[in-house]
């Protein structure tokens, strides 16, 4: 029988209006093929793959269209076929900000050709990595990390796999739709990762809002009928989703400060990492959609699209029956962590969780900001134990020690402080901005104690050099001057008598 | 000529003791509940002051500058002893209200910052008169002082002038229609005003800095 | 399309500093009528003529400082000050007593250090201690509660205001007709005269548990703090830690002579124990910021209360005790900083 187990609570953290049912409400949407997809080559980490198709190609669902760069790296699938009409420069939404990256850019037709078929899933574990790899698996909790990267970990010795489906950020519900309607694929999919890095259990981790999926994934966990997935119910708070503050929720401890769970002997994987895993293992299917949540008080349609990677934003919207008029912002991801988004002619990546429109009123922050008045209500709940109202103030007196040591490192900008204020002061904003300070300014330092450095090799090696040259002028000295002087000066006598002689 | 001026300028306005440098703030805190008192360790302290200015720049040259501060501070307790006993022969009742104060005089560092800065290191005149610039100005900030906190904390003004002036002065007391808020007389007032007087002083130079400007 | 950028989270705060401030001062409401039935309607007087003069102080202050004047005001926070200087007044003072007591909270106490979040002292209690150092007299005459039912004089409507505005009296009657010290002060004296507490207690000024009226106001500006409680505006740390070293102190002092030592009851239901505690004590900007500081600082404040009131100079320490323990809070803040996560 599968073990029910309900966690205890992580440190902090508030309760937030969910407004999930807004999209959870209805079925995930499949049939959603945009009529052209920007795909691009680039990874949240690691190098980028090197396109290997030409302009007017024509290529089918699930194709490699770009080759990992070294062997470690991700491969680039086709979301869906069609034809490459061009490989350019665009713009792509990445780690909080719209950058510029090259992307294939395929027209597409709605053939649906698959190219992909079940493949043999081997038994070695280097190999299956690799795989993973190739099938260009991340992970979709938003973070994209390399999935075969945060697997491969066997000799670190990990105890408890832990599969995150509590998806905590308001507005939010494609983990919990994918969980409802796929819980065998996704629970599959974890058991195959923890056979991959040998864990003893799996920890399946939905929060108590979600009855339906804890629902699903119950009679799926019986159908498996495996005694190693056991089923932990979250109490409902933000961030209970947060890996550190689930660690915290679901086992008591905490991960250290800068390292990784896995240190600690757990690793976290997304429930939807862990569907993809399974499409690929099943029907040999690379990671080339996911489902997002097109939601908001914007969106005239709301609800979970499967969303081929690399369809446009704009198309995706029409499909869910496109904007409401008073539509002011489009934000990438939940209303807590997210970020706005200017336009909407940007493709969705494999970090695309959510596509949130709002109005200006359900936004609208005050424009008034108060000084500080030291309530102390950002620190009773902020997860990482930190002290914003402290880290704000050495923000604005650009103290870069205390800010160190005051732990700004340590927050996940979770966002809750914001929330609490009574003074409106926005400090997840100052503290993004001040890790960027911090990171510019140890670089420059960095830099600059490299050119020290480079000084001080040169200043040794040329002082090195000069004592050579002195001490050979030294040994030249001390030859005219030592003992040898008088042989020298006898041979100088001797060779003027031998020339007079021969006179 | 320009020399004296600027150093009666330096202890009156420039570097003074109480307003600039903070020193000797002790018994400046402690007896200026009223104007009289003030003045009248103002006055004590001045003649302190030029008179170890004077006998410490007179043995400047046989000064051994190990012990220096015993001697300075041996030249300063007789003078102040003397002072002690002759307000307590001629001014019984002031006396009893400055009481410990007057002894304490000895340890009033800028009497020993005068002695150690200028007296043993210049000649006689310009020490005297350093001593009596910095004498003046510490008494002008004793009676500004002594005179807000009286008029504040007591409503009065001059009160117990007879004890320096004699009966006769008694009508120069001026008595001020309300009661007065005692806290101007206890110990907070006296920060509050200190502070006071050096927020209006800081205030006028950055006036005058504008106007030059 | 084109759309707004803003920087993440995009949430509407749950709550504000004007929100915040008017809580405190509807948590007030229970306490204020408890006092109007006991002590007449003078403290209402009081009310409004330290709101007008904090109003004017702060607009001063903001605008010698160059701050946003409208913005400063309505932020209420200068209202609170006003509302707990002239809760902790008698409430029959000549009008200059709330206005001198405002002003040095909004002056000196508050914009001084800074304005609004940067104050190192309760600007109230520092109103309140400059009161009472400057002004005793006035300070310590009360107005007995339901000074008719115990047979005192008492002023009429008209009498009273007149008395506010101008500290004159109609010609029959004279302050000591009217007023009384209060019972702490008849405690403190009578100790001092060899009497015992039961003897001292006889007085009708004296109720059941702490002194009359008194008693009843503390009960229901619990009512308010329980409210302050529930809307989050306040932790419970503070107010229990006062009250519980207060409870501990008198108890055993009590234990060991209830001739000399006053009970835990007559402790915490007399004075500004109560207020103190939930409304006075927990303004947070000169609290302590972490929970463990939290509960030094209010066993510190409650500690030091008791031991001013047995055996210092004053009747009730709760103003100096808050200030005393004010002027630690860096300490203790430095002290109890909470481990970061992941952090041993």
């Amino acid at each position: 029988m599968v073990k029910n187990h309900i966690a205890k609570s992580f440190t902090g953290g508030i309760k937030l209006n969910a407004n999930k049912n807004v999209s959870s409400s209805k079925t995930i949407a499949e049939q959603f093929i945009p009529s052209k997809l920007i795909i691009p080559m680039s990874h949240q980490f690691g190098p980028d793959a090197i396109p290997i198709v030409k302009v007017n190609q024509r290529i089918k669902k699930g194709e490699l269209i770009g080759e990992p760069a070294d062997k470690n790296a991700l491969a680039v699938h086709a979301s869906c076929s069609g034809q490459v009409t061009a490989i350019e420069q665009h713009q792509e939404p990445i780690v909080g900000e719209v950058s510029s990256s090259t992307c294939v850019i395929i027209q597409t037709n709605k053939d649906d050709d698959v190219s992909h078929q079940k493949k043999y899933w081997p038994r070695d574990t280097q190999t299956r990595l690799n795989l993973i790899n190739q099938a260009g698996i991340v992970g979709l909790g938003g973070g994209s990390f390399p999935t075969a990267e945060k697997l491969n970990s066997k000799s670190l010795n990990c105890e408890l796999l832990i599969l995150n489906g509590a998806e905590c950020e308001p507005f939010i519900s494609c983990d919990d739709v994918l969980m409802r309607e796929h819980a065998t694929e996704v629970l599959r999919g974890g058991m195959a990762m923890m056979e991959l890095v040998g864990a003893s259990a799996i920890l399946v981790c939905i929060e108590d809002d979600k009855p339906e999926a804890l629902n699903a994934v119950y009679d799926a966990a019986g159908q498996l009928n495996s005694k190693l997935i056991q089923i932990v119910t979250l109490p409902t708070r933000y961030p209970a989703g947060g890996e550190k503050q689930l660690i915290e929720a679901v086992t008591g401890k905490e991960v250290p400060s800068g390292e990784y769970p896995i240190n600690i002997g757990f690793i976290c994987q997304n429930v939807g990492t862990a569907y993809a895993l399974d499409r690929y293992i099943q029907l040999g299917e690379p990671q080339i959609n996911r489902v997002v949540t097109v939601t908001g008080q914007g969106i005239k349609n709301p609800q979970n699209v499967l969303v081929p990677i690399g369809s446009p934003i704009s198309e995706l919207i029409s499909f869910c029956g496109g904007y409401n008029d008073d539509v002011s912002h489009l934000i990438l991801g939940g209303n807590m962590m997210g970020y706005s988004l200017h336009t909407d002619e940007l493709p969705v990546t494999k970090a695309t969780n959510c596509i949130l429109a709002i109005n200006k009123s359900q936004e609208e922050k005050s424009t008034q900001i108060w000084p500080c008045i030291r309530c102390g209500d950002c620190a009773s709940v902020c997860p990482a134990k930190l002290l914003p109202q402290r880290i704000v103030k050495a923000y604005t007196n650009k103290n870069f020690n205390k800010l160190e040591e005051l732990g700004l490192k340590d927050c996940i900008e979770c966002g809750c402080c914001d929330v609490v204020c009574p003074s409106h002061i926005p400090l997840t904003a100052s503290f993004k901005n001040a890790k960027y300070l911090t990171e510019e300014a140890t670089t420059h330092s960095l830099l600059a104690n490299e050119a020290e450095m480079r000084h001080n090799l040169k200043k040794i090696r040329l002082s090195k050099e000069q004592m050579k040259v002195d001490r050979l002028h030294a040994e030249l000295k001390s030859n005219v001057r030592g003992d040898n002087r008088k042989s020298m000066i006898n041979d100088a006598v001797n060779r003027s008598r031998k020339l007079r002689n021969k006179k | 000529m320009n020399d004296s001026r600027t150093l009666l300028a330096d202890g009156l306005w420039h570097k003074n003791p109480a307003l600039i440098q903070l020193i000797g703030i002790c018994p400046l805190l402690a007896v200026t509940s009223t104007l009289v008192n003030g003045l009248a360790l103002g006055l004590a302290t001045i003649v302190v002051l030029v008179g170890t200015n004077l006998v410490v720049s007179l043995l400047r040259h046989a000064l051994i500058p190990s012990v220096r501060i015993l001697i300075f501070v041996m030249i300063i307790s007789s003078l102040v002893t003397t002072i002690d006993i002759l307000t307590n022969a001629f001014f019984y009742e002031l006396h009893e209200v400055l009481g410990l104060f007057i002894p304490l005089i000895i340890t009033n560092c800028a009497i020993l910052a005068q002695a150690e800065t200028i007296a043993s290191r210049n000649k006689l005149g310009k020490s005297m008169i350093s001593g009596l610039g910095s004498g003046l100005g510490f008494t002008i900030v004793l009676v500004l002082l002594g005179g807000m906190r009286e008029i504040i904390g007591l409503g009065s003004l001059f009160s117990g002038i007879e004890m320096l002036l004699g009966d006769s002065a008694l009508k120069l007391t001026i008595n001020l229609p309300y009661e007065g808020a005692l806290i101007a007389i206890l110990p907070p007032g006296a920060f509050f005003g200190l502070a006071a007087l050096i927020a209006l002083r800081n205030l006028l130079v950055s006036k005058v800095k504008v106007k030059r400007i | 399309m084109q759309f707004t950028i803003t920087k993440a989270p995009y949430v509407k705060p749950i709550t504000s500093i004007p929100i915040v401030m008017r809580h405190v001062l509807y948590a007030l409401i229970p306490a204020l009528a408890a006092y109007i039935w006991f002590f007449g309607f003078g403290i209402c007087i009081n009310i409004l003529i330290a709101c007008i003069a904090a109003v004017v102080s702060e607009a001063f202050m903001l605008y010698l400082r160059k701050q946003p004047i409208t913005q400063g005001i309505t932020d209420g926070s200068a209202l609170v000050t006003a509302v707990l200087i002239a809760f902790s007044i008698p409430p029959l003072v000549p009008w200059w007593i709330p206005v001198i007591g405002t002003f040095s909270a909004i002056i000196l106490a508050k914009h001084l250090y800074g304005g609004i979040g940067a104050n190192v002292f309760n600007p109230a209690m520092v109103g309140y201690a400059i009161l009472l150092l400057s002004f005793p007299v006035e300070m310590t005459h009360w107005a007995p509660p339901l000074a008719e039912e115990l047979g005192y004089e008492v002023l009429g409507f008209w009498s009273t205001i007149i008395y506010a505005l101008s500290s004159s009296l109609p010609i029959d009657t004279n302050i000591d007709a009217i007023t009384q010290a209060t019972p702490l002060d008849m405690i403190k004296s009578g100790i001092k005269n060899n009497s015992t507490i039961t003897e001292i207690r006889m007085d009708p000024l004296f109720g059941k548990l702490g002194s009359f009226g008194w008693e009843w106001i503390s009960i229901y500006t619990i009512f308010g703090g329980l409210y302050l409680l529930y809307k989050g505006i306040i932790n419970w740390h503070i107010p229990v830690s006062v009250l519980t070293s207060m409870m501990i102190f008198s108890a055993l002092f009590y234990a060991i002579d209830s001739d000399q030592y006053l009970s835990p009851g007559f402790h915490l239901l007399s004075g500004s124990t109560i207020i103190g505690a939930f409304f006075i004590a927990t303004d947070p900007t000169s609290a302590a910021t972490s929970n463990k500081g939290r509960l030094i600082y209010g066993f510190g404040i409650g500690s030091l209360a008791y031991a001013i009131r047995t055996w210092g100079g004053f009747p009730d320490g709760f103003a100096f005790a808050v200030l005393l323990m004010n002027s630690s809070v860096p300490l203790l803040d430095r002290y109890t900083r909470p481990r970061i996560y992941g952090k041993s």
